[in-house]
């Protein structure tokens, strides 16, 4: 469906998703197909699982082998340290005595792989798009494909709301696990049921904790989408600068993306951090067991 | 946005990867740190170990060696005094020696000299007599005559 570049068009275009799913006529990945709830948004999802890859890659890598003479890390291990001790760091200061062998290595692969996700924003956002576009449009030859603009692909999995709401839902039922393991499902109803009106409002306690307790996965998915979307958004309206026949504006837009992407390293450092430390935070709640 | 089974699939993902780092990354590598952290601990104590026995030994050292210095000066002493006591020693003996031989030398002079005088008395009264017995010719024997001989012998 190639029309003419319009600003709307190449903004819808970066914000779309290759989506796959099974329709009446079979699986399929063309755009304008319904497909409902059973859909998979293939680029999220690739890239995700490559980046998650990268990390349990250079982290394996990172690690001398058994046996070998345990000296002073360098290099690639000594990164790997650094990231491992940040954890520990961090679990430590909520986590205290409480042991739990799980929570560090889930907050290390939160922290970096989201950290890698984000990173993808940095990539110039016609780039791998484009790429992958005319790459399609050479090998296959499905109806829907037929000049390299058909294809949607976005290459931030962290701006597509189902791979951070994925995690966090993970991570939520995670807690809802070790609340009822560690203080026992008495404990922990009476958790969501007793406070803060006491036992003859049971009702309307429960309403208000539940709303406490399922904003908190969702709050935490939100923000990290919401950040993310927000900063490759305006790399698209910046990008769109270039698309002016003025040549100031042209320049403009050079020096504006490079602004934003130094002030978007921190923000996807931040994020990737916040992410992780509010994962470990709800897991350490999940494991208090002081009343209320 | 349109929420659907990626969510599922990403935490689906998601378990997997953290299942993976849990069991196979995270524990070796958090070990191996732990390990080095401890064999760092070890080599730091033994240093400081090491430190330790050198200032003692340096101290055992010193007392050692101004021990070694008091026993050499007492030796040194003690062999001085023996050597003056041995020269002092010496020198009484030989001065003995030498009052012995002076003594025996004086008594022999002395018995020698009388031993000379009497044998010079008795040639004396032989020369006497025989001068008196050439001079007198005969007119005196020396029967007759013993009392005054005797009597001149002892005036000689």
């Amino acid at each position: 469906m190639a029309s003419e570049l319009t600003t709307d068009s190449y903004i819808n275009h970066h914000l779309t998703n290759l989506k796959c799913g099974k329709t009446d006529a079979g699986w399929t990945c063309d755009p304008y197909a319904e497909m409902g709830f059973w859909s998979f948004h293939v680029d999220s999802l690739l890239w995700s699982v490559i980046l998650g890859c990268v990390f349990l890659f250079v982290f394996k890598k990172a690690t001398p082998k058994k046996g070998s003479e345990n000296l002073a890390p360098k290099g690639l291990q000594n990164f790997a340290e650094m990231c491992i001790e940040f954890v520990e760091d961090n679990v430590q200061s909520m986590f205290g005595s409480i042991k739990n062998t799980l929570v560090a290595p889930l907050a290390l692969t939160v922290f970096v792989w989201i950290l890698l996700m984000n990173l993808m924003d940095l990539v110039p956002v016609d780039f791998i798009p484009v790429l992958a576009g005319h790459i399609a449009a050479a090998i296959t030859d499905v109806s829907w494909i037929k000049e390299p603009d058909d294809l949607y692909f976005k290459v931030v999995p962290t701006t597509d709301p189902n791979i951070t709401l994925g995690m966090a839902f993970a991570v939520f039922i995670l807690t809802i696990y070790y609340s009822i393991t560690v203080k026992g499902i008495k404990a922990f109803a009476a958790e969501l049921t007793l406070h803060p009106f006491g036992k003859y409002l049971i009702p309307v306690n429960f309403v208000l904790e539940m709303v406490n307790f399922i904003a908190k996965p969702i709050s935490l998915g939100l923000r990290l989408f919401g950040n993310l979307y927000a900063g490759e958004m305006i790399f698209i309206l910046i990008a769109l600068m270039l698309f002016f026949s003025s040549i100031w504006v042209g320049v403009l837009g050079f020096a504006l993306h490079l602004i934003w992407a130094l002030f978007h390293v921190l923000i996807v450092a931040l994020q990737a951090f916040i992410f992780m430390a509010l994962t470990i935070a709800y897991l350490a709640m999940a494991h208090e067991t002081e009343e209320h | 946005m349109d929420i659907n089974a990626t969510l599922i699939a990403q935490a689906i993902v998601f378990t997997a990867f953290v299942a993976i780092c849990w069991k196979f990354i995270y524990p070796p590598m958090l070990s191996m740190m732990h390990e080095r952290e401890q064999r760092i601990a070890e080599g730091l104590e033994a240093a400081k170990k090491a430190d330790d026995s050198l200032e003692e030994a340096k101290l055992m050292y010193n007392k050692e060696l101004s021990k070694a210095k008091k026993e050499a000066a007492e030796i040194i002493e003690k062999a001085n005094s023996r050597a003056s006591q041995i020269v002092s020693n010496a020198k009484t003996k030989a001065e003995e020696e030498a009052e012995k031989i002076m003594t025996s030398a004086n008594t022999t002079i002395e018995s020698e000299t009388n031993r000379a005088k009497e044998e010079l008395r008795q040639q004396m009264s032989d020369i006497i007599i025989d001068t008196t017995k050439k001079i007198l010719d005969e007119e005196i024997s020396a029967e007759k005559h013993d009392d005054l001989l005797k009597k001149a012998a002892q005036d000689l």
